[in-house]
């Protein structure tokens, strides 16, 4: 028995409506509890900010496509080395760090608990096999449909038991968490090198449009009862004039569920772009901010934008083309048979660029015109709009109107008839931050009641202590102090152990891989069904016996049953 | 202030020493610096006889001057941005990385990767470089971007590969690939080349001997005196193969 | 006992469909494998035991004792080199860049002497590919541009391409074309539509005519290329840009031709202009195994594909500097471990004649070139045959291997963990 109390701390717990008192948290093996005997180990908070552990519901840190953005950048690699010391393994890279590189720092900034955003089901091997090399955060992984041959056809049959057949056939064979939606109907367009303009365009061959396949899949997520809505890229990425198609996505979505959205929208940011070209380009926060305000189905994310050197990847292989035509730097795509693509290249956002300082605005417009924080989530789409070390920076810049009417005195002199950032007054607070990137996420992903995002009795002792006094620091003002408090805990506590101290990793660390099994009747199971087997023989290049990935690949893996079709 | 190292006899001599800590400014506060010998640190007093004549008040007045063998010696003036390294024998690969300004003078050859990523300053090699003389880092869009590297001596292959600023100019002959990927910057070369420029996309490149195997996708746009090399050259644009804006001149072989 | 779907761990194409008949510890039949798979199972004599040379032979020594002679060779080294990794799996793989890091090592993998110069291309210019099923649904262009499947990976064509019936190509010997470019007439080459025979070296010319003419730039290409014809060259462009989804296939015989990673560069950057056309792909064959699975672990643990070179601390990479041929060459390296592989065999005479000037410890199932170099080997399981494991296929698709036999041996990631747990005891943290 392992026993730990947290003294003196100034808690902000937004699922348990606790907002700034200072108490005590009692923590047993791994999880939280009434009380600990007086032989547990006390760390005093001295009334420092505490959080729930911070939950990423959208970054890229594992699997195929990351680690090709490692493979062809040594470049990068350069950046940010640090040697083998203590507990910590070698580091290399800044924006595509190396998987103990992303874990040791996400653990620095008090995150405990990260969704990569897209596993391709053929790949979904690799991803867990960095899953494991990414120790000290809990993991889970967004499954990609938006090309799957398989489903594709149950779409065109207006079949959405045998959809979400296939779906829980497939989260199950790869041991992913929800489905990933990303340029529905166009990664398998790309397969011809041709992209989708609409979401009413049909798909070559398959003749089912996007509006189809989003609709279907959002009816087989809820039929499935998974714990996580359906998690969309919308189509259009990145180009300009593209907010209509995000708003005619949102307006396909009913509201099925009660305990959370029925669509997570990710990356806003770069599907809210007014104007018809390059030159025009402009902001169209209002409206999409209008239609997620009355419509609580939806939970987006920011995919806000910072001006540095990164890398973009995605499975959207025709839109990272478009960029590669624009930028003329290096570019990798991969294309994944049956389900998907995906594409990377290097970015630079600069203040120079009119574009990029509009993206930079729209991002923090997203976020401040949405009212309910729970409703628009914090993120970068780590590492396309920038690396996740700068979220810091993205709360300093929510919280201070100074700061962000400084920056906004640097960028191109374009940028504020093309947005609204100028005129917004709002300030977030320290509440509304504890929603934006810990409590909202564990609602959206369904993991509360996996001891996710609170620090409830039975919940899971994730817990980040920050150097911060919330009574002393006014963010609006100083807001350095915010932005290096949320850089550095002071306490990174992960399932009731200290894992990082002021920055350092101390433990070796042992995560947990959430996965869904959803149990469907066996009459409808596809791996009954002789004419899903024989097309995944035939087309697939490898084996069906083969497909699934081994338990093996989990070692903590924590499957989450849900009773499909009920 | 002059410093002269002078390399001491060592149990492995095979083994390369990394020492990016030799540069002039280094020695303002005095000589207790650190290399590397493999994967060992060591002090530089272990592996060389240490010599300061004089004193400086600014790193631009101090010499570092090298001794004996320093064939193995990598990184040597990495980084440099002021004073000036005589090195009397062959230097290791790496010297002068990153450097921004001052002077390298190699007296023997000098190994691979010279001048790597330069940014200001100027290196003279009285001997030969190896390959990747003034070029970039793997992966990296810019390579060479500033200040001199002249070679009085030949090259090894993928000389300037990546050159984005400042000059190369290169006495003798080259191997494969010169100015390979160039965007920009100056290259001559007095000797001979085979496939100048493959992919440039800016630049200029001027070649005084004789060319073998001249890539296939470049245009003949003229045919010029160069008063300066006081040679007719024919002019080349290229590389087609990209949207190459590249200049390729090269002294026209009827002359004699 | 009869087992199915077999992963066959011999080289880049990890096809996953064999049928093994399997007697005690044995494999006594191959069905749907090619000759290189049928060698692979049938054909595999182990080193009995782990031996260490004396002064006359070889003697016998046990397990601990190999592992912690080992593990002394390793800890007191200036400058050891890890190389090999390419037949072994991802687990043996990953504990080996932990040695590297914690001993301060340089390590790396095959691709040192095959597609090395691949990656080097694609850190300058990216990949654009796919998964093999792409290809076999879609292709109605293949292009084998120096490499022979028909010998090297004999099944290539006809799990993936030209005879690999697709779903949008039901018909794949009449719809598909299929262009070689090589500098002989090979096995390959028989079969093709269309034939490039190139003068030796003339790789690089030739795809930058090729992009030029793609770009519309044909009128400055001369009348012959390498000995290609310019009418040729315009016919393959045009076949080319026509295609619905076109897929080229490159070897060695254009990653080590002169010029190397520049070759596969152009090749690189043809396809992305024709891709500005029409779908085009390309891909390396790889040739180990398990060797992609190499780039793989340490891609993700160090950030670099091969050649990372840990003296430091920090991982430094610099191919021609920290590659293994480079540094045997150059004399540097006072202490080796090579682990599944034989570079006894690959690698320059004066590179391997180094590794017999130091203790070299070789890990591997058979004895092969390398152990005649060696101070000490020791025998371990075989990826694939009796032991299971990770491999990544030469796009990039995960799969493990099986264990199909016991044969008795321990695994080379047990061992390499017993020499990693035995260091970090010895050398404190």
């Amino acid at each position: 028995m392992t026993e730990l109390l947290v003294k003196n701390a100034c808690v902000i717990d937004p699922i348990r409506g606790i907002n700034g008192d200072i108490m005590d948290i009692a923590i047993r093996d791994g999880r939280i509890v009434e009380s600990v005997s007086d032989r547990a180990e006390v760390i005093d908070a001295q009334r420092c900010l505490t959080l729930p552990g911070g939950i990423d519901s959208h970054t890229h840190v594992c699997g195929t496509k990351v680690n090709f953005g490692r493979y062809m950048s040594p470049e990068d690699m350069r950046a940010g080395r640090t040697q083998r010391r203590g507990r910590m393994h070698v580091t290399s890279g800044y924006y595509v760090p190396t998987t103990f590189g992303n874990s040791y720092r996400y653990s620095a900034m008090g995150y405990t608990t990260l969704l990569e955003g897209a596993m391709a089901p053929l790949e979904a091997r690799h991803t867990h096999e960095e899953f494991t090399a990414t120790p000290h955060q809990d993991m889970m992984a967004n499954t990609l449909f938006d090309g799957n041959w398989a489903v594709m056809d149950a779409v065109r049959e207006k079949n959405v038991k045998k959809a979400a057949a296939i779906v829980g056939w497939t989260l199950n064979a790869v041991k992913g968490y929800g489905i990933k939606l990303t340029n529905p109907g166009g990664t398998e367009a790309w397969g011809w090198g041709e992209d989708l303009t609409s979401i009413r365009e049909p798909v070559p061959h398959f003749e089912v449009t996007p509006a189809e396949i989003i609709t279907t899949m959002i009816r087989a997520n809820e039929l499935l009862k998974l714990p996580h809505s359906v998690h969309l890229h919308c189509n259009n990425l990145g180009k300009p004039g593209n907010y209509q198609t995000t708003l005619d996505t949102f307006d396909l979505v009913p509201d099925l569920n009660p305990d959370r959205q029925t669509l997570y929208a990710t990356h806003v940011q770069f599907h809210a772009y007014g104007g018809g070209t390059w030159r025009n380009i402009c902001s169209k926060t209002e409206e999409i901010t209008r239609s997620v305000n009355s419509k609580p189905q939806i939970v987006m994310d920011m995919g806000q934008i910072m001006f540095c050197r990164t890398m973009t990847m995605t499975a959207d292989g025709p839109m990272e083309f478009n960029l590669h035509c624009l930028h003329h730097n290096k570019w990798s795509n991969h294309d994944v048979e049956l389900e998907t693509g995906s594409g990377i290249i290097p970015v630079t956002y600069s203040k120079k660029s009119a574009v990029n300082c509009i993206m930079w605005a729209i991002g923090l417009e997203l976020a401040l015109l949405t009212k309910s924080p729970w409703q628009c989530l914090l993120e970068t789409d780590n590492p396309n709009g920038a690396p996740f070390v700068k979220y810091p920076e993205v709360i300093g810049l929510l919280m201070s109107k100074r700061y962000r009417d400084e920056e906004c005195a640097t960028l191109h002199a374009d940028t504020e008839g093309r947005t609204s950032l100028w005129a917004l007054e709002r300030e977030m607070d320290w509440h509304d931050i504890a929603v934006m990137t810990r409590a909202g996420q564990a609602k959206a992903l369904g993991i509360i009641n996996q001891g996710k995002g609170h620090l409830g009795i039975g919940a899971e002792a994730d817990i980040a202590i920050y150097p911060i006094r919330t009574d002393s620091v006014d963010p609006a003002r100083e807001y350095r102090k915010v932005v290096e408090g949320f850089q550095k805990t002071s306490y990174t506590i992960k399932r009731g152990r200290v894992v990082s101290r002021d920055g350092e990793i101390i433990v070796d660390g042992a995560n947990t891989t959430f996965w869904v099994n959803a149990r469907i009747p066996e009459d409808l199971r596809v791996d009954n069904d002789p004419e899903f087997i024989r097309r995944f023989q035939e087309y697939y290049t490898v084996r069906m016996s083969n497909y699934p990935v081994q338990d093996l690949y989990l070692p903590r893996g924590r499957r989450v049953d849900t009773e499909a079709f009920t | 202030m002059r410093v002269i190292l002078e390399s001491k006899v060592r149990k492995k001599p095979t083994l390369p020493i990394e020492a990016e800590a030799i540069i002039p400014r280094n020695f303002l506060k005095g000589t207790d610096l650190l290399v590397y010998e493999g994967n060992k640190e060591r002090k530089l007093s272990e592996l060389f006889w240490i010599f300061v004549e004089g004193t400086a008040v600014s790193p631009e007045n101090i010499e570092v001057v090298l001794k004996g063998d320093t064939s193995r010696i990598k990184r040597v003036g990495e980084y440099m941005d002021t004073g000036s390294i005589l090195i009397s024998r062959d230097i290791g690969m790496h010297c002068g990385n990153f450097m921004s300004g001052g002077t390298i003078e190699i007296l023997g050859n000098a190994d691979a990767w010279l001048g790597r990523e330069m940014r200001g300053g100027t290196i003279l090699c009285r001997g030969n470089a190896g390959h990747y003389c003034a070029t970039g880092y793997r992966g990296e869009k810019k390579g060479m971007q500033g200040g001199k590297v002249e070679v009085f001596g030949n090259t090894g292959d993928f000389c300037a590969e990546y050159l984005a600023g400042g000059e190369v100019h290169v006495h003798g002959s080259t191997g494969d690939f010169p100015g390979v990927e160039m965007r920009g910057g100056q290259l001559i070369i007095e000797g001979d080349v085979t496939r100048p420029c493959a992919n440039m996309k800016d630049g200029t490149c001027v070649i005084l001997g004789r060319v073998h195997e001249m890539i296939p996708t470049f245009e003949k746009i003229d045919r010029r005196v160069l008063p300066e090399w006081k040679i007719t050259a024919d002019v080349y644009k290229g590389d087609v193969a990209n949207r190459g804006k590249g200049m390729l001149m090269i002294k026209n072989p009827g002359e004699v | 006992m009869i087992l199915n779907d077999v992963v066959c761990p011999f080289c880049g194409c990890l096809c996953d469909d064999l049928e093994l008949e399997v007697e005690g510890d044995r494999v006594v039949r191959v069905q749907n494998g090619c000759s290189l798979a049928e060698a692979t199972f049938m054909n595999d004599t182990r080193l009995p035991a782990p031996i260490r040379r004396t002064t006359t032979g070889w003697e016998k020594i046990s397990y601990d004792e190999a592992i912690k002679e080992t593990a002394d060779i390793l800890k007191d080294a200036d400058r050891p080199l890890l190389y090999g990794w390419s037949s072994t799996h991802g687990e043996a793989q990953s504990v080996g860049v932990h040695i590297a890091e914690r001993i301060g090592a340089v390590i790396d993998n095959t691709s040192t002497v095959c597609h090395g110069p691949s990656i080097l291309a694609i850190q300058e210019v990216g990949h654009p590919g796919c998964t093999l099923g792409q290809v076999k649904n879609r292709a109605d262009v293949i292009i084998y541009w120096g490499c022979n499947p028909i010998e090297a990976h004999p099944r290539h064509m006809s799990r993936y391409t030209t005879f690999a019936t697709g779903f949008f190509v039901p018909d794949a010997q009449r719809e598909r074309t299929v262009i070689v470019v090589d500098t002989r007439r090979n096995d390959t080459a028989n079969i093709a539509d269309e034939f490039l025979q190139m003068e030796p070296g003339g790789d690089y010319a030739v795809l930058s005519a090729l992009r030029a003419i793609v770009r519309g730039k044909e009128s400055i290409i001369p009348k012959k290329v390498a000995g290609i014809s310019k009418e040729q060259l315009i016919r393959v462009a045009n076949i080319c840009k026509n295609a619905k989804f076109g897929a080229i296939f490159f070897g060695l015989g254009l990653t080590m031709s002169r010029g190397k990673y520049k070759n596969v560069r152009n090749a690189i950057e043809l396809t992305d202009e024709l891709s500005r056309h029409t779908k085009f792909v390309i891909s390396p064959m790889r040739g180990h195994g398990n060797v992609y699975g190499s780039n793989e672990v340490f891609t993700w643990m160090t950030g670099y594909p091969f050649a990372v070179d840990f003296a430091r601390g920090i991982a430094f990479y610099n191919p021609g500097e920290t590659t293994a041929v480079d540094i045997l060459r150059r004399g540097e390296c006072d202490a080796a471990l090579i682990v599944a592989s034989d570079p006894g065999a690959n690698f320059p005479r004066v590179a391997a004649a180094h590794l017999a000037k130091i203790p070299t410890v070789l890990i591997d199932p058979h004895v092969n070139a390398t152990t005649a170099l060696s101070r000490i080997h020791i025998p371990c399981t075989a990826a694939g045959i009796d032991a299971a494991g990770t491999a990544y296929r030469m796009d990039g698709v995960p799969i493990r291997m099986k264990k199909v036999i016991e044969r008795g041996y321990p695994d080379d990631a047990e061992i390499l963990k017993k020499i990693y747990d035995r260091l970090n005891g010895e050398m404190g943290s």
